[in-house]
């Protein structure tokens, strides 16, 4: 009976990873090797170009990262990046999508017209903002126009960022809005008349079903918002053409990654800063998740 | 180099360009059926004469400034191919970020048999051993003395190899609008630091509190600037290969550039006026100096018709006089597989024939002085300023850890540049950076 049942267990065992193995094989070969083997290059000194040559070097990349300054400007201005534009983009598509899903004329044209930007390539993006961004473009005219003082948004270091700010906060909501929009409709219409008949205004609706109703979903946007805010990599490369200035003002971490691994073919210790990287905003994840929790008992 | 920054903003358009490039050179060695025709090619029957009509075919790769320039290579590409029938070159325009792609590529062992080579970044490549040292291939004929010298220096290694040969230069000069220069009565381009200074006010103009012309235009990078750095006796990086710009004497040149943007507000930083770059700031006449190279000319002559500009030599500073010089190379892969046939290639190139048809339209300046000579541009009205600057220019090039000491030099110098910092402070900061990047990385 048992030694039966402990066939029958094998066998499904067999037959449950035979199923699974080209999903196996695919993301062993493509994310855990090259995990592995990042991990393997963090602690040795690469040499490629030339003589290949891997000398191992203990937590010498590590070390080395202390003293890195530009490492923490990148990540200086890699938080300060997510702290505003996560925050306003998830405000931004929450306000979006709760007046999407009222009855409004044009609705679905709202819809898709809000979600236009998360479509285009961001490469198109950037090369058209940095037209809108030029010093004689449609940002320093419309501000001029309103007696606003105008900003070099492309060669001032202190604004730069900001200027790469806007531009993501602009494309990313409407992706989220998306989000809200699927989940705000799953809040049943029961709660609100039921509110109503409490005598609930407007805001109170709001803040007291929708926002707790979408706490779960938050939490997603919120992660995925972080987690693609320390990946910022596209815009401010085509933004700098790869140098992360004008003084390191867009040099964000992938950016500076990338500048070691591929300007300065130094393969180990980028490789080091990748990994300091995941850790990062694994420990973020794990942060928030408990503080989203926490919240949830109450 | 400033080509580098052209093909950047225009993406786009020369990814178009690479599509088109590769699609129209491969028919271009049927023209060429008639072997024994050139004297050049009796060279390449003796090793082919067992083996006739066997044809090579070699990768060749650089980036492009414009597609004029694109066609003129491909003409002497075409040229070569015809002189030499058995070759075929399969010629690749790389669109942006050149080294990287090029890096990149030698390390996976798909590199191009031959290559342009920026002369700053030569000295990286060189050390790591992974370019083909020429000396072994040169002949009589190539005729070697006839090059100049520090261009040809550019592409040797400490231990005295020859790792490439020059394609083209050019220095810098001052570019002035003439009819600026007329409305604002001035007769001469300045000749010294302090006239620039003076004629810049008197050209600046203003609408209402911003500035809608710039007397000079600036590039506020060390490409542009490390002849400042000299100018008082400052040096950029000491034997080592360390930085060492922070000093008094360095920064002295360096703050008349930043001065005049900040405190006489009489140069500006062509993102100042919306443009690209100095060539682009000056040709739309919001600058009416600028200090460029041979390149901004073609550019100016095709994209601005009505403008009417003339050249002279970049003004003394501190009473001497400078400028740099920028060149460009052509190196072998060491794992190339058809290396005689490479180096046919690049010797037909930087030959004295090659040169000439590929330096005539102007595009770029020969490094041969008898193509110089023959081509007459040191007469030339509008290149003579450049060609007298290569006597006492400084060679855009500094050892193989230059291209990180720029990086950091240029991060900072904008900084106090755009008045953020005290250039001091922030020339310190770009030094001790650079530094520790270099002795990290050693």
């Amino acid at each position: 009976m048992s030694k039966r049942a402990g066939n029958n267990r094998l066998r499904e065992a067999a037959a449950g990873y035979g199923f699974m193995s080209p999903a196996i094989l695919i993301l062993g070969c493509f994310l855990l090797l090259p995990i592995l083997y990042a991990i393997f290059l963090s602690v040795h000194k690469v040499n490629l170009l030339g003589e290949v040559s891997y000398k191992f070097t203990g937590t010498a990349n590590f070390e080395r990262m202390i003293d890195d300054q530009r490492l923490w400007i990148a990540l200086r201005n890699t938080a300060r990046y997510a702290l505003i534009v996560v925050p306003s983009q998830t405000i931004l598509a929450l306000v979006l999508a709760s007046i999407l899903n009222m009855k409004i004329r044009f609705r679905n044209f709202f819809r898709v017209a809000y979600y236009l930007p998360t479509v285009t390539s961001s490469a198109v993006l950037v090369l058209i903002f940095m037209w809108i961004y030029n010093t004689n473009g449609l940002l320093n005219f419309l501000l001029e126009k309103v007696g606003l003082p105008t900003y070099n948004w492309l060669g001032d270091p202190s604004v730069a960022l900001a200027g790469i700010m806007i531009m993501n906060i602009w494309s990313t909501a409407p992706l989220f809005m998306v989000i809200y929009l699927a989940a705000l409709q799953d809040i049943p219409q029961s709660q609100y008349e039921a509110a109503e008949i409490d005598g609930a205004g407007v805001w109170q609706k709001f803040w007291r079903i929708t926002v707790p109703q979408l706490k779960p979903v938050t939490f997603y946007v919120v992660v995925m918002g972080i987690i693609g805010t320390f990946q910022l990599f596209d815009q401010s490369y085509i933004f700098s053409a790869g140098s992360g200035g004008p003084n390191n003002a867009t040099l964000t971490m992938v950016l500076l990654i990338y500048q070691y691994a591929f300007k300065n073919l130094d393969m180990g210790y980028a490789s080091a800063l990748a990994f300091m990287l995941a850790v990062v905003i694994m420990l973020i994840t794990v942060i928030q998740r408990f503080f989203f929790r926490e919240e949830k008992l109450n | 180099m400033s080509r580098k920054w052209i093909a950047g903003t225009a993406l786009l358009l020369s990814s178009a360009m690479a599509l088109s490039a590769c699609g129209s050179n491969s028919n271009s060695n049927e023209g060429a059926s008639s072997p024994a025709a050139s004297p050049s090619a009796s060279s390449s029957a003796a090793s082919s004469a067992s083996a006739p009509a066997e044809t090579t075919e070699i990768t060749f790769a650089g980036w492009s400034s414009s597609p004029e320039e694109q066609a003129l290579l491909q003409q002497v590409l075409d040229e070569f191919q015809a002189k030499n029938p058995t070759i075929k070159v399969k010629y690749e325009v790389i669109a942006d970020q050149y080294m990287d792609v090029i890096k990149t590529r030698l390390i996976g062992g798909e590199a191009p048999d031959v290559f342009y080579l920026d002369a700053f970044e030569a000295p990286g490549l060189m050390e790591k051993n992974v370019l083909e040292p020429l000396d072994g291939y040169v002949t009589d004929d190539f005729d070697l003395g006839d090059f100049e010298t520090p261009m040809l220096d550019a592409f040797k290694s400490t231990d005295g190899k020859t790792y490439g040969f020059p394609k083209d230069t050019s220095t810098l000069a001052l570019f002035y609008n003439k009819k600026m220069f007329a409305d604002a009565g001035i007769a001469n381009p300045p000749t010294t630091w302090d006239e620039l200074q003076a004629v810049a006010e008197k050209l600046t103009q203003k609408s209402g509190s911003k500035v809608s012309v710039y007397g000079l235009g600036q590039a506020p990078e060390l490409a542009r600037q490390m002849f400042m750095i000299q100018a008082f006796g400052g040096k950029l990086a000491d034997d080592q290969g360390q930085a060492a710009f922070a000093t008094p004497e360095g920064l002295k040149g360096l703050q008349l550039v930043i001065d005049q943007h900040l405190v006489a507000k009489t140069a500006g930083q062509p993102s100042d006026v919306g443009a690209g770059w100095g060539g682009e700031m000056f040709g739309q006449g919001k600058a009416a100096m600028v200090i460029e190279g041979n390149w901004a000319i073609p550019y100016l002559q095709t994209n601005f018709k009505d403008l009417d500009f003339a050249t002279a030599e970049v003004p003394t500073v501190n009473g001497k006089k400078g400028t740099m010089a920028f060149t460009v190379g052509y190196v072998m892969n060491k794992e190339s597989k058809h290396k005689e046939a490479a180096w046919k290639l690049i010797s037909y190139l930087t030959g004295k024939e090659g040169m000439k048809t590929w330096t005539s339209k102007g595009f770029a300046l020969p490094t041969r002085k008898s193509v110089s000579a023959e081509l007459g541009y040191d007469k030339d009205p509008l290149r003579g300023a450049l060609v007298a600057g290569g006597s006492y220019a400084t060679t855009w090039q500094a050892g193989s850890t230059l291209p990180t000491i720029m990086n950091n030099f240029n991060n900072q110098f904008i900084a106090a540049y755009t008045g953020q910092s005290k250039l001091e402070d922030a020339m310190k900061s770009a030094q001790d950076t650079a530094n520790n990047e270099i002795k990290a990385a050693q």
